[in-house]
């Protein structure tokens, strides 16, 4: 699921102004979202040598671009630049498939070298009441435990690998150790993890530099309905009863109302005996 | 490869558009001043001026990822009533049985909210729905939704204090293995209203109504 992006490759890198709009958007389209977690740098990224996003903060989210399918050149450069000439991470290749959901991700790696990395949306179906978290490791830091009110439910994680989890819908206070520890580096922080929904959370920055952060991005409309409404049980409002529903019912409790009055009876008379004997 | 001869058109069609919306980006964007004290500019009389900064070639939404942005929980619908049919009921959240129906509220004087789709005034099909009648409990006020004309007032209340007010559009009976359950449960769409209940013919033997009758309504101002 995830493609680890040799940023030393740059092959056929400034094409053409090709796609790089959803105006567009048709069946069979990519989509391409982009989140930022290299902190304290603030970027331009250009797709095919256009630019694409402009000023694009730390910890933003942007997207997704629907995109044909086919392979686009991302250059990550210092906000501002005249062109994509000079990038501080890229050129890199995405090849995207039809249909497919993306993210590509620009961050530090464990060691805290800047570096991209794309990763595949998982948009399956999800069972109703079910939610999907996914958790990235992006930051420069070594291998995590991800923990869910206190408990690990993730461990081991390394930079740039992710986990996914399916879930009942449910808010976690969330927080991430050191492997192999429960001491939070990052939180605890409350994420909801929605049904229908694929809730992707980014670990990102630095711990070298303590500015680790949680990013957020959200896929939704990946739900399922449920099966069925059973919504009756007793015959009352059919279209074809046998005898009049009333009488049935009165007749009904009338019974029960009577039983009751005949234990009630018999308790009391019980009571009365019982203390008299004492 | 069909998929990408498309693309190789799309392309073909676009560039000119693309091109077209980067010219009048550059123009449009502010020029700021450039560095004159540059020695390779002095040193040629040819060299063209400074390009302003490019400007994106499309606008591409972007938002602050931190979980400050999480969307809050929408607020639940704690009541409905529709005056004409002398129902008042109590709205719970309701979410899904053992077998992946939803599940109701075991006396048919509560209404359930199916809370896993759109809160009233969201975008898509608000679901509310209550047992027509119980063994325990008796008849119950939806078993009066089956007969309800067009037009007929439905509010319902939230616990943010909103009264979302709608009027009933259709009412229909549908033999159950074919009730539309992903349009039913619509989490597209304008905002609507959607009742259902039990209805139609009883099978005395397996002890199910045969049919759900479906109510869709839409808000009104």
């Amino acid at each position: 699921m995830r493609k680890l992006l040799s940023t030393g490759i740059a092959a056929g890198a400034l094409i053409a102004l090709v796609g790089v709009t959803p105006v567009t958007a048709a069946e069979g389209d990519a989509k391409l979202s982009v989140f930022h977690g290299v902190p304290g740098l603030t970027v331009d990224v250009y797709v095919n040598g256009a630019l694409t996003l402009d000023n694009f903060e730390p910890g933003a989210l942007a997207g997704p671009l629907e995109l044909a399918p086919g392979t686009y050149s991302v250059a990550i450069t210092a906000a501002d630049a005249a062109d994509a000439s000079s990038p501080a991470i890229g050129p890199v290749d995405l090849a995207l498939a039809s249909g497919m959901n993306y993210t590509a991700v620009a961050h530090l790696a464990a060691a805290g070298a800047p570096t991209a990395t794309l990763f595949t949306n998982d948009t399956s179906t999800l069972a109703a009441g079910e939610g999907r978290l996914t958790v990235r490791h992006v930051a420069a830091a070594p291998a995590v435990d991800v923990l869910a009110g206190g408990t690990p439910v993730i461990t081991n994680l390394v930079n740039p690998a992710e986990s996914l989890l399916t879930l009942p819908t449910a808010t976690i206070s969330a927080s991430v150790a050191a492997t192999g520890t429960t001491t939070p580096v990052i939180g605890p922080a409350d994420v909801n993890v929605a049904e229908g929904v694929n809730t992707i959370v980014y670990a990102w920055g630095s711990l070298a530099d303590n500015n680790l952060a949680l990013g957020l991005q959200t896929i939704t409309g990946l739900h399922s309905t449920p099966g069925s409404i059973p919504a009756g049980e007793a015959g009352l409002a059919a279209t074809n009863q046998p005898v009049a529903p009333a009488a049935l019912w009165l007749g009904g409790s009338s019974l029960v109302l009577l039983l009751g009055v005949v234990i009630a009876a018999t308790l009391r008379a019980r009571r009365t005996a019982t203390s008299k004997g004492n | 490869m069909g998929t990408g001869r498309a693309g190789s058109r799309r392309a073909a069609i676009l560039a000119p558009a693309l091109l077209a919306l980067v010219i009048s980006g550059c123009s449009a964007a502010p020029s700021t001043p450039a560095p004159s004290s540059s020695p390779s500019v002095s040193v040629s009389p040819l060299a063209p001026p400074p390009a302003p900064p490019p400007a994106p070639v499309i606008d591409v939404p972007t938002v602050d990822a931190s979980l400050a942005n999480q969307r809050p929980a929408a607020a639940a619908p704690t009541r409905i009533r529709i005056p004409s049919l002398n129902i008042d009921m109590t709205v719970e959240p309701a979410g899904l049985d053992a077998v992946g129906s939803m599940a109701l509220a075991a006396n048919p004087d509560i209404a359930s909210w199916y809370r896993f789709g759109p809160a009233p005034g969201a975008e898509g099909a608000t679901v509310i729905a209550a047992h027509v009648d119980s063994l325990r409990y008796g008849l119950g006020p939806f078993a009066r939704l089956a007969d309800a004309p067009a037009g007929t007032e439905i509010m319902v209340s939230s616990d943010d204090g909103v009264e979302h007010r709608y009027a009933l559009e259709s009412v229909q009976s549908t033999g159950k293995p074919e009730v539309p359950w992903a349009a039913v449960f619509d989490r597209t769409g304008s905002p609507r209203l959607t009742l259902v209940t039990c209805g139609g013919e009883f099978n005395y033997t397996t002890r199910q109504y045969q049919s759900n009758i479906v109510v869709t309504a839409i808000p009104v101002a």
